[in-house]
């Protein structure tokens, strides 16, 4: 039996008296071995950063570990020195960071951001320094070390900061790495390589990972075991393949259960005579900038884009960040300008409409965000937020506020909490908000613009329940914009796969997914994390 | 979706109290807040003394803040000046702050300078504010016009309010009102920036896009969704504003291109007190800590507002 590198005993963290339960984390007790990748599941709020940064001494001063010990290979971490404890991190116990841009420093070269580690806690020379930096550089597969060396953190991508965070976290070997959502905010394909990079460099030198992550998917890809977490409790704690296939507890059963599948699920067929209610003809939007230095240039950030959606028919777009789907998005609405194209909504073309000629189209079109916190306004009652489209047009305050009662009750809320603000509620609940507010126009287009991407995964599916069941029972026409697969999978009838401004891919969701057929889209189904892995039902 | 249906009752129930979980979190009121904030207690106790000296200065001295007196001049703090009623009565009254080279009293003066303080600090604020506000809405919701604003208010920043003031009152002849004008001319670019950078920012929120795609026209935008978010940063710099311009009103009386030198300001008693400041420092000396005092009054509140109404600041308290 080997010594666990990290062995957390009866943790207890206490919250400060106004936060919403008495304690961060509750008895939580668990053990890393050494190479084994132990992942920490949880909703957001169920105190699984709190965990990770209590391991390393980073905890917020708010917080006080109040009873239980972590111990890194013996050594007992709670209440020891500051001192002690910087010389553990980095040297026995790396972390990396979800937003890797934040996490370095945009002032200094990734090279000597690396360095600085070694600086401090060993006596190289600068030559081996150098060395030893590079070499570190090749390992997490960056090209052209010498440049990676003397680039600053803004000229590198999203997953190439994340591999220098990675080259700066492992550098001195610790035996311990503790990763805090490290691929949570890369695209798709990235996050299959860092997950990979993740695995290898773990496998190679024996290191014990505590991985933080909300994705079900990304455990069964990297996850030797499981420790589920519920509002500060560990309900489940198993080897990965138990945990997924047979999980015993209900939340854990409730969450994976919560996971959207790859496969699409049998869906009626849209009939042909259903009503168009958004054609697209050669859609362009390029931003044009003129600066002096580098004159006019010109960048399509949609080009050429022609969809269509019928009465009650849902079409996802699905992308990778910056492949233009939210700018098709607002196209569509017409938040921005279009450049160039046709958008025909019911048979009328809206593209070249000005703003104050497009209060008909304003009706037929509405959108829901991404972010549900963003999407209210912090000052006014979710009542006013949602009768303000409907008196725009005429109707009644009276009228308009016993029509809201009704869709709070659709969104299955209570029609009561009218007189609330939008911080009263949750991120689940003012994304039903903002999807009542848009039905409250009686629109016959609604754009998702991912708009369940903020949501925890049992909050998701609630929230992709209700728009399935609003647009069967509202025949309802739905352009759902996604960056996530599974979701797309769920929800779409059709699905077109956009990359860089164009679509690659446009098929019915079903055969698409059976049988993807350009190069991206099977990249981006191979990318997915978790794609192999039989979850329980 | 069907998997919904094969959820454990367990599971289910635990999605229902997920959904029913209001998540209510009540932070305390900015009112709560603003009473137990230090600097705002302190800064408004201070702040309504002064204001009280506004009513309350006839009461408190029985003197003519522009009575010349020639026996009693140049007196020292303490000095019990004989003064002569209508009926010719002589009566006493003791010189607080002492008297100027005039024989004026320098309490009664400093007290009904109060007034004039007050009164250029709050309109500054007022007007400066009112007029930064209408023009920064503007220049950040539209951006055809933005660029042309922009460049004229970086002219106008570029005009000192000194300078300002020495030209507008020998355009027009030293009075309140020109002095008003001067101060506020240069404080309406900085507002028009404050609110630009917060029209700016809250343009490109979700929730304003919400109601441009609900057909919200774009002045009850800008008046419901837009405006509420400038007043608490706005009230916060209409106090600095305030107090800045209650010395720069000091400044431009002292240097002489300000209120006239017979109406008693702060900045005024100390101009006069200038030439025999080191033999009578008291002439300059009283003015000098009621003036103190009062900006530091509406900094403190200023500093105080702002870290109770802006939410970000809140957030980190």
């Amino acid at each position: 039996m080997t010594e666990p590198v990290l062995s957390v005993s009866d943790l207890t963290i206490a919250l400060p008296e106004d936060g919403d339960r008495a304690n961060a984390v509750t008895s939580v007790s668990f053990d890393v071995k050494p190479g084994e990748v132990l992942c920490l599941v949880g909703e957001s709020g169920s105190g699984k950063s709190v965990i990770a940064f209590s391991c390393i001494g980073l905890l917020a001063k708010a917080l006080k570990v109040q009873s239980g010990s972590i111990k890194l290979q013996g050594e007992e971490l709670v209440g020891v020195s500051e001192d002690r404890l910087r010389d553990l991190r980095c040297t026995r116990i790396g972390m990396i960071f979800q937003e890797p841009m934040t996490a370095l420093n945009p002032v200094m070269t990734c090279g000597d951001q690396i360095e600085e580690v070694l600086l401090e806690h060993t006596n190289y020379s600068a030559a081996e320094r150098r060395t030893r930096v590079l070499n570190m550089i090749e390992q997490v597969h960056l090209p052209d070390p010498d440049r990676m060396y003397r680039s600053y953190p803004h000229q590198l991508s999203g997953g190439q900061r994340q591999r220098i965070m990675i080259a700066m976290a492992l550098i001195l070997e610790p035996v311990l790495l503790i990763a805090d959502e490290p691929t949570t905010a890369l695209d798709v394909t990235t996050q299959a390589q860092i997950l990979k990079l993740i695995k290898e460099l773990q496998g190679e030198k024996q290191t014990g990972v505590l991985f933080i992550t909300h994705d079900f998917g990304v455990v069964a890809e990297l996850g030797d075991s499981v420790a589920v977490l519920r509002q500060g409790e560990l309900v489940e704690k198993d080897t990965t393949h138990k945990v997924l296939s047979n999980p015993q507890h209900p939340y854990t059963k409730m969450l994976i259960a919560s996971v959207p599948k790859h496969e699409p699920p049998e869906r009626k067929l849209i009939p042909e005579s259903n009503k168009l209610v958004l054609k697209t003809e050669g859609l362009f939007k390029r931003y044009v900038t003129n600066t002096f230095s580098l004159g006019r240039q010109e960048v399509a950030a949609a080009s050429d884009i022609s969809i269509e959606i019928r009465k009650g028919e849902t079409l996802g777009i699905v992308g990778e960040s910056g492949s233009g789907k939210s700018t098709v998005a607002r196209c569509v609405t017409r938040l921005i300008d279009i450049s160039d194209g046709k958008v025909l909504i019911s048979g009328e073309d809206i593209a070249k409409k000005a703003q104050r000629d497009l209060g008909d189209m304003r009706r037929k079109v509405q959108i829901v965000f991404q972010d549900p916190y963003r999407s209210l306004n912090p000052r006014r009652t979710i009542g006013q937020s949602i009768i303000e489209g409907p008196m725009n047009y005429g109707t009644s305050r009276k009228e308009a506020l016993s029509e809201a009662r009704e869709l709070m009750s659709l969104v299955e809320l209570d029609p009561d909490g009218l007189d609330r603000y939008p911080h009263q509620f949750s991120g689940g609940q003012r994304q039903r908000i903002c999807i009542a507010r848009a039905l409250a126009m009686k629109p016959e287009l609604l754009v998702a613009d991912e708009a369940v991407s903020a949501l925890d995964v049992s909050v998701q599916k609630q929230v992709l329940a209700l728009l399935e069941d609003i647009r069967n029972s509202m025949q309802l026409a739905m352009l759902f914009i996604t960056h996530d697969l599974r979701v797309a999978a769920q929800v779409c009838d059709s699905v077109a796969v956009m990359s860089n401004g164009k679509i690659v891919e446009y098929a019915a969701a079903k055969e698409l997914f059976a049988n993807p057929q350009h190069e991206y889209t099977k990249s981006l189904f191979e990318a997915a994390p978790g794609r192999h892995f039989k979850f329980a039902t | 979706m069907s998997n919904t249906q094969e959820n454990t009752a367990e599971g289910a129930a635990l999605q229902e109290e997920s959904l029913e979980g209001l998540n209510v979190r009540e932070s305390p009121s900015v009112w709560k807040r603003l009473r137990k904030h230090p600097s705002v207690v302190i800064g408004s106790i201070l702040l309504f003394f002064v204001m009280a000296l506004v009513p309350l200065a006839s009461v408190l001295t029985p003197l003519d803040p522009t009575e010349i007196n020639p026996r009693n001049r140049n007196k020292p703090p303490g000095y019990e000046a004989v003064y002569k009623n209508d009926a010719g009565e002589k009566y006493t009254v003791e010189a607080h702050m002492g008297t100027d080279k005039l024989g004026r009293d320098v309490f009664t003066r400093v007290i009904y300078g109060a007034r004039v303080s007050l009164i250029v600090g709050i309109s500054v604020a007022t007007i400066s504010v009112a007029i930064g506000l209408f023009i920064g809405l503007f220049a950040g919701y539209f951006r055809i016009i933005d660029t042309i604003i922009m460049r004229i208010m970086d002219g106008l920043m570029a005009i000192p309010a000194i300078l300002l003031a020495i030209a507008l009152v020998a355009l027009s002849g030293a009075t309140l009102f020109t002095v008003i004008i001067a101060i506020v001319i240069p404080e309406i670019p900085r507002v028009v920036r404050l609110v630009r950078s917060i029209v700016l920012s809250i343009r490109e929120e979700p929730y304003v896009e919400a109601a441009i795609s609900v057909g919200t026209p774009t002045a009850k935008i800008l008046l419901r969704h837009v405006l509420p978010n400038t007043i608490a940063p706005l009230i916060v710099q209409g106090t600095f504003i305030c107090g800045s311009a209650i010395l720069l009103e000091a400044i431009l009386s002292f240097l002489g291109v300000g209120v006239p030198p017979e109406i008693p300001t702060w900045g005024n008693i100390m101009a006069q007190g200038r030439d025999l400041f080191q033999i009578f420092p008291h002439n300059i000396f009283y003015p000098g800590i009621f003036l103190t005092l009062t900006v530091l009054a509406i900094n403190m509140l200023g500093d105080g507002l702002r870290d109770s109404i802006d939410p970000r600041m809140a957030k980190e308290i």
